[in-house]
């Protein structure tokens, strides 16, 4: 199997599909360029008329996606940055979740809006939010969040499918990322998680960046004789909230590890979820590790206090491992 | 025109008219679940608009304000009726109402609850049209408050931008809610709509023969040209922004279908045919707003049984 980064994982998928269906038509800022390495260059390969280079307007051309999915062509919309979809909010918000419904599902809306989310990269308060859990709180949007090269094409299949919106959540830091893929398995479905690591003592819940940096606190772990499951939802809505029963059913602990938001956010649901479901098999209290409640910090050491990091991930599994309840 | 379209258009305008008049009727009996903003005074205009679109590859989307251009876009009065008052049988089957009439396979596309949001999705329908080379256009209809949103500027520059065949219909009745255009824009929105490189002009309204002339000609050239075209119809809020609210009450204005009316006099046409006309469309309008009538409030199985066929937008899997 041939070897990948997410960046060209998602562009071999982009091509595959557009090549099977001409009715795919990507809609975004300086998509010819490509400002992560996705785009660059399919305009020549399919011309302009189907990779439109889009003034700066994210609420004109997210609602054109959306109008466009509504009478037969299926768009896929880049928002170059999860943080400019407030200028488009109620494109998102208002339009593209809630059309489908509206209509008593009659009417489909083939969309997906990729956009990149993370920080790490100095980027600052307004290029490195991560706001999969904000969006995960509006109704009739799936949201993917993939962490690996064959997660990011297998689910871009999966979206290219859809007959309702999918925001595709791209993670920055993860573009570079490494693995192998198969560009002829099956599109992955949503709502189906991934255990990353088997482990018998804690689980940890996380997507994204974020699998990644619990995998390394989970390596380090080990030599302390600690057994971490690692769990991948993929999607966050809809959750797989299954493959977490029977990982917390197993281990008794949970963390969940997120760059999202501290209050309200993917996180909590997360726990929640588990203490409303799974109460009885829980050892002790879970556990969320998440950035502070404020905007994302420049200067480089603020930004590495504020991102959750591998031996905030070690402190509070081993401090975890030491609170059972009675 | 000949008088048999004179008749056709008039009768068509009365039959709106009739049937936003049942909607408020039935608003005032406590059958509508919320507040329903009504058409009336934009019928002529609308049916004018009708006379050029094309159902089959056209697309209309409006803004809440949208009971008369779903009439007109094709959709049947009873759904329509049915959806404005949460029943089954509507559009939505219940679940989208006045302000969210969503439509696949008819002219009319879609209405809005949110003020100008219509405007970027009528560019889709427009790209659909282009990449699907059927010669189609989009017409967003919208009025003029709509017109100082960014997503409606943003959509002018968008169309001219990328050449997309699409008939910016700015309805201008002065009022957006209780705010009057004079005191919220100081140029003429017309000249604004030209300065982002488009054909813009400005129709009375009321005035059937400058209707039908700037549409079959605008119209054609959209089509023609694949360019976008703004037009701005002044039309008169014959009502409230909402049924029921009075505080805009008292201002002079023309109806045009009382204008249309006097033109049809003008041309021989007797006052008991006429009549008959009107008598006409009131009957075929009440007959679909009791056919309505008979649906049931089924939208709470309409709202279990999304929830059912759609386990992966529910969040939890």
């Amino acid at each position: 199997m041939p070897i990948m980064t997410i960046s060209e994982a998602l562009r071999s998928t982009l091509i595959q599909l557009m090549q099977n269906d001409d009715h795919i038509t990507l809609l975004g800022e300086d998509l010819s360029m490509g400002v992560f390495g996705v785009t660059s260059g399919l305009d020549r390969e399919f011309g302009n008329d189907r990779v439109i280079n889009t003034p700066i307007s994210e609420t004109a051309f997210v609602g054109m996606g959306i109008g466009a999915a509504m009478t037969g062509l299926k768009p896929i919309i880049e928002v170059m940055f999860c943080d400019f979809m407030g200028v488009c909010f109620d494109q998102i918000l208002n339009q593209a979740a809630k059309t489908h419904f509206l209509s008593g599902g009659n009417i489909d809306i083939p969309l997906v809006i990729r956009t990149t989310m993370g920080a790490g990269d100095g980027s600052g308060a307004m290029h490195s939010q991560s706001l999969h859990g904000l969006l995960m709180q509006i109704p009739g949007l799936i949201i993917a969040c993939p962490a690996t090269p064959a997660d990011a094409s297998g689910l871009l299949k999966t979206a290219a499918q859809s007959n309702t919106p999918v925001i595709f959540m791209e993670h920055k830091g993860l573009y570079a990322m490494t693995g192998e893929v198969d560009l002829e398995i099956p599109p992955i479905p949503f709502g189906k998680g991934r255990v990353v690591k088997e482990g018998a003592d804690v689980t940890i819940v996380a997507v994204s960046k974020m699998n990644h940096v619990s995998l390394e606190a989970a390596q380090v772990l080990a030599s302390d004789g600690i057994s971490v499951e690692i769990i991948d939802p993929r999607t966050i809505s809809p959750l797989d909230t299954r493959i977490i029963a029977d990982s917390i059913r197993k281990t008794g602990r949970l963390i969940v590890v997120d760059e999202g938001a501290a209050i309200a956010g993917f996180a909590d649901h997360v726990i929640s979820n588990v203490v409303e479901n799974s109460f009885d098999v829980l050892r002790n209290a879970p556990r969320k590790i998440a950035p502070p409640h404020t905007p994302i910090p420049y200067g480089r050491s603020a930004e590495a206090v504020w991102l959750p990091n591998t031996n905030i991930i070690v402190d509070a599994v081993r401090d975890l491992m030491r609170s059972d309840n009675e | 025109m000949e008088i048999d379209d004179l008749k056709t258009i008039f009768a068509d305008a009365w039959f709106i008219r009739a049937f936003e008049d049942c909607v408020a009727a039935l608003s005032d009996a406590g059958k509508i679940p919320g507040l329903v903003h009504l058409s009336h005074g934009s019928e002529v205009a609308d049916v004018m608009l009708r006379r050029h679109l094309q159902p089959a590859i056209d697309k209309i989307t409006g803004s809440h304000r949208s009971h008369s251009l779903a009439l007109i876009g094709n959709i049947d009065p009873i759904a329509l009726a049915a959806e404005v008052m949460g029943l089954s049988g509507g559009t939505g089957n219940g679940l989208g109402g006045t302000q969210h009439i969503v439509s696949k396979d008819t002219l009319f596309l879609s209405s809005n609850g949110i003020v100008g949001a219509q405007v970027p999705i009528a560019l889709g329908a427009a790209l659909s049209a282009r990449r699907l080379e059927n010669s189609g256009i989009a017409v967003a209809v919208f009025g003029e408050g709509a017109s100082n949103q960014g997503g409606v500027f943003e959509s002018f520059n968008m169309a001219t931008a990328l050449h997309l065949p699409i008939l910016f219909l700015m309805q201008n009745n002065q009022m957006a809610q209780s705010t009057h255009v004079k005191d919220v824009a100081v140029v003429n929105l017309t000249a604004r709509a030209r300065s982002f490189g488009m054909v813009a002009e400005q129709v009375d309204g009321a005035d059937i023969v400058s209707l039908e002339n700037t549409f079959e000609r605008l119209i054609q050239y959209i089509r023609e040209t694949s360019s976008p075209v703004f037009v701005e119809v002044s039309v008169p809020r014959l009502g409230g922004h909402y049924h029921g609210d009075q505080s805009c009450d008292g201002q002079s204005k023309v109806d045009p279908l009382v204008n249309l009316q006097k033109l049809l006099q003008a041309q021989d046409m007797h006052d008991e045919e006429i009549q008959t006309i009107i008598d006409d469309a009131k009957a075929r309008a009440k007959n679909a707003v009791d056919e309505a009538q008979k649906q049931r409030d089924q939208s709470g199985e309409s709202l279990k049984r999304y929830i059912n066929d759609h386990p992966q937008l529910m969040g939890n899997l």
